[in-house]
């Protein structure tokens, strides 16, 4: 440091000064002790009453050793001083509370799936995969709480007062609208149970598994009374709202580490030089790999750099030096696209988009137009497959054997083949566009989630149309029970029979492409040593596809929750068996991928795209509680004109005071205001927020403009002592 | 639980409890882990506070810093002779430094002190290029090393004197996203 200071001192020729500057700096040195020494003068006195529970927390962030923390402890509990007993009590409630959370902390761990196989993950694959499989867990956690919650309140009650109980409505509707029949007549052959529990009918559609095997029935004992159907309703409310609350509560720390680090996607020398090693990697082949990344970070980035004043040649040395460090790391050329770095693949397209004429501009501008149209067409085009796939299963349906099967599971064959396809085909289209890497990846994972959502979307829409015969209740199908009552005596079972099948198909499918293609895939790369299995190579994981999948699953769940109660179970196994399936093909088939995924960021955006599909399921609630007849023949609402009527009927039986406030609180007298004021706060929050950002960014800036004036005023020091040593010089050499 | 063991006082683990991250089981796990290191020189019973000190070349072997680069400043950097031989107590503040739940600001101090290498509380070129050719294992061309250096210390040097005071290296860390993921080691 010294020598540095030496050296400039000696360059700009005047010693005096830069001494003086050289003390100033290094008593800077000195008294700015660089970080937060911990205070001694504090006490818990002097602070308010909550020093007790801050003192810990202090010591804990404080960064000393050991054997100081310990003795500052002690210090600081030697200096209690004699306190009200108002203080005191205060001050031992807060200690109970802390050791009241260290004991749930203790006690969650034990609760804690898969820890080791995280850490394992984390450490040989990344943070991106590693947020894929947290996410996974997340599910699981999710769907078993909800299957508890309706195990407690719809499942338990239906079993234990079966039996018991009077029916809520007398009343009866046509005979025709009140047949149903799902018990299988004569003789079954032992194969057909099979078929039933993959298509879920036969023995399984009359069961605790689907709608319409709930009673319509109401408990009312002395002092106990339990209304099932209306548990039925608010479980199913409730579910939805549990879902969101947990999804937006993991959003938020999500959300926070990615607000704080500002979201910048720079990676430069100074980013990559100190936080991209990853403390917690471990094994030999994770740490060559990570090697081999900073390495080639750092060299493509000193490429630019290097050769920027060779303008003409820097495209061929980036190419070359591109293929050269692919050979070198036994990379396919099919993984290339993702090996680039932002900034990089940025910074060239920028410049090359900068650089076309006008006329090159209108062609490009229209080739996007033209290809966007394309692709928007390919995911029509699945559409109007699942649609006549759909149509077609139904009217099929009844059929038996094998080719009974194919027909019920049609639907779930062309969505997942849909799924497949149109992604791969928009692949092929992205390249036509030439959009920036950064925004290519954001265009293909929006395509990807609206094929998948709105896919679903579409299989309901078609099952909705036959239900209600197109919404046209004046048909002569539907004329009679308001829903199609001859295709369909019990629809709701229907409509939760094809969300299983596509749950149970997911799963399957899964399976058989783990079995039938990942491992095949690793046997022949390994075992055969020829340019085209080098070529193809090990696969990589890829975490955005596989983040769909789990999200279309989830979404299928919650639209089938309300018509089959034990989906949420279902789910959470099913989720168990992808956990141990993906791990195992992880660790064995892949290879780990050189560009890694953001952590942060991802997390964030998985829940993203959760909510949305969690908006779809909640649009089919909404629509069935309060829009499509309940079927006559079955289920648990039956006789009522739709399932929501329950509530106001329910009400009825509370006192006179309760009735009138709930009956407010549900007017657009209480609704309305209570709106404006949501949107009110949220305004505020918005306003802080940006207040925030803003100071913030002021706050950088001026600190680097602090260090610029500074640079500046040493140079001006310099020279003005120049100028003052020039004329003694020429004075010293005069004489 | 608590009552049975007799490795440390209640006194002892609500010390450990206050002044870590760590919960009581997690103690008595690296008390463990710690032991394992040198099963004849760490004795079983810590209730009247031993002073042994397990040297750097054992604390090493450790497969959590097994095959991290920087290892020997790590434990350098957590231990009171600043040899790298860890007493219990500096075994525990480093994991503790390094947990999930320690906060930014306290890995930024450590992350600071680990980058010195010189221990003159400025991370000049000099640590910059330690830093990086145990990060590339001496991939790079000297003059590469050389360029990314004085490039970092260019990014990132807010008051332009050419090397990173603390101030600087907090600033820039926190811009990495990274950061507090990566800073991470899990026991």
């Amino acid at each position: 440091m010294d020598s540095e200071i030496q050296r400039q001192g000696s360059r700009n020729g005047y010693h005096g000064d830069q001494q003086s500057l050289r003390s100033r700096q290094v008593s800077s040195r000195v008294s700015n002790q660089n970080y937060p020494q911990f205070n001694w003068s504090s006490t818990p006195a002097e602070d308010d009453v909550e020093g007790s529970s801050e003192m810990p927390r202090d010591l804990r962030s404080s960064p000393l050793h050991m054997a100081l923390k310990r003795a500052v402890r002690q210090v600081q509990q030697m200096q209690v001083p004699v306190v009200s007993s108002r203080e005191s009590w205060k001050r031992n409630k807060a200690k109970s509370l802390r050791k009241l959370k260290d004991n749930t902390r203790e006690f969650l761990y034990l609760f804690a799936l898969w820890s080791k196989s995280l850490q394992k993950i984390g450490g040989n694959f990344g943070g991106g995969v590693q947020s894929f499989f947290l996410f996974l867990r997340f599910l699981v956690v999710l769907n078993f709480v909800s299957f508890l919650l309706i195990a407690g309140f719809v499942l338990i009650p239906s079993i234990v007062f079966r039996s018991v109980g009077t029916g809520l409505v007398n009343s009866t509707g046509p005979e025709e609208c009140m047949e149903y029949d799902p018990n299988p007549q004569g003789l079954v052959l032992f194969y057909n149970y099979f078929l039933d529990l993959l298509s879920g009918t036969g023995f399984m559609e009359y069961s605790y598994m689907f709608y319409g095997y709930y009673n319509n029935t109401m408990v009312d004992d002395t002092n106990f009374s339990y209304n099932i159907p209306l548990a039925y309703l608010f479980t199913a409310v409730f579910y939805f709202a549990f879902c969101l609350i947990f999804i937006i509560a993991r959003m938020g720390t999500a959300a926070r580490v990615a607000v704080a680090t500002g979201g910048s996607a720079v990676g430069n020398y100074s980013m990559i030089v100190f936080t991209s090693w990853d403390y917690g990697c471990l094994g030999d082949r994770a740490t060559k790999l990570k090697q081999k990344n900073i390495h080639y970070r750092l060299q493509v980035r000193g490429d630019l750099s290097y050769l920027a004043g060779w303008r003409t040649l820097r495209k061929k040395w980036w190419r070359f030096l591109i293929r050269v460090t692919c050979f070198q790391m036994n990379l396919s050329p099919t993984s290339f696209l993702f090996l680039c770095q932002v900034d990089l693949e940025e910074e060239m397209i920028k410049k090359r988009a900068a650089s076309l004429t006008t006329n090159q501009k209108v062609v490009l501008y229209a080739l996007r137009v033209f290809m966007c149209l394309v692709a928007f067409g390919l995911i029509i085009g699945a559409f109007y497959g699942i649609f006549l796939a759909t149509e077609f299963s139904q009217e099929k349906s009844g059929k038996e054997g094998i080719l009974g099967l194919i027909f019920e599971y049609l639907p779930s064959i062309v969505i997942t083949a849909g799924n497949f396809l149109v992604p791969l085909m928009c692949d092929q289209i992205a390249l036509i566009e030439r959009y920036a890497p950064s925004t290519t990846v954001i265009v293909a994972l929006l395509r990807a989630v609206f094929l998948r959502l709105v896919s679903l979307g579409v299989l309901l829409f078609t099952l909705w149309r036959q239900i209600t015969c197109d919404g046209n209740t004046e048909s002569a199908e539907c004329k009679l029970c308001e829903y199609n009552y001859n295709f369909y005596p019990c629809w709701e079972t229907r409509v939760g029979q094809e969300m299983y099948k596509l749950t149970l198909f997911d799963l399957l499918i899964n399976i058989a492409v783990l079995v039938l293609v990942e491992f095949p895939r690793r046997m022949v790369v390994d075992n055969w040593s020829n340019k085209l299995a080098q070529w193809v190579g090990r696969q990589e994981f890829v975490v955005s596809s596989n983040v769909l999948g789990l999200v279309y699953g989830q979404t299928v769940v919650w639209t089938g929750a309300l018509f089959c109660p034990l989906l949420p179970l279902i789910n959470t196994v099913k989720f168990i068996i992808l956990f141990y399936c993906k791990r195992i093909t992880l660790f064995n088939n892949c290879r780990p991928a050189l560009k890694t995924f953001r952590s942060t960021t991802s997390t964030f955006f998985f829940l993203v795209v959760l909510l949305f599909g969690w908006s779809l399921a909640t649009v089919v609630m909404v629509y069935s509680l309060a829009e499509i007849r309940p079927s006559m023949g079955c289920g648990p609402f039956r006789f009522f004109p739709n399932m929501w009527s329950i509530v106001p009927r329910s009400f009825s039986s509370l006192s006179e005071t309760t009735e009138e406030f709930l009956f407010f609180i549900g007017s657009q007298a209480f609704s309305i205001p209570l709106f404006v004021l949501f949107c009110v706060v949220m305004c505020y929050f918005i306003a802080l927020a940006s207040v925030y950002g803003k100071s913030v960014a002021l706050l950088r800036a001026q600190l680097k403009l602090e260090g610029r004036d500074k640079q500046f005023l040493v140079k001006q020091i310099e020279k003005l002592s120049r100028q003052l040593q020039i004329p003694q010089h020429t004075a010293g050499a005069g004489q | 639980m608590g009552n049975k063991q007799t490795t440390f006082t209640d006194e002892q683990l609500e010390a450990y409890q206050d002044c870590t991250f760590f919960t009581r089981k997690e103690v008595l796990r690296l008390h463990g882990r710690y032991r394992e290191l040198a099963p004849h020189l760490v004795p079983l019973d810590f209730t009247n506070n031993p002073d042994i000190k397990v040297p750097l070349t054992l604390i090493v072997t450790m497969p959590e810093l097994k095959e991290n680069p920087f290892r020997d400043r790590i434990v350098e950097t957590f231990s009171e002779d600043g040899h790298g031989n860890l007493s219990f107590n500096d075994f525990v503040d480093m994991f503790s430094a390094l947990c999930e739940t320690s906060p930014r600001e306290l890995k930024t101090i450590y992350a600071f002190k680990i980058y010195d290498f010189n221990r003159d509380n400025f991370i000049c070129k000099e640590d910059l290029r330690k830093t990086l050719n145990k990060l590339t294992k001496g991939e790079l061309t000297p003059e590469e090393v050389t360029l990314v250096c004085d490039k970092a210390v260019e990014e990132a040097d807010l008051d332009g004197d050419s090397k990173l005071s603390f101030s600087d290296f907090e600033n820039m860390i926190s811009k990495a996203p990274d950061f507090l993921s990566n800073f991470h080691i899990r026991i």
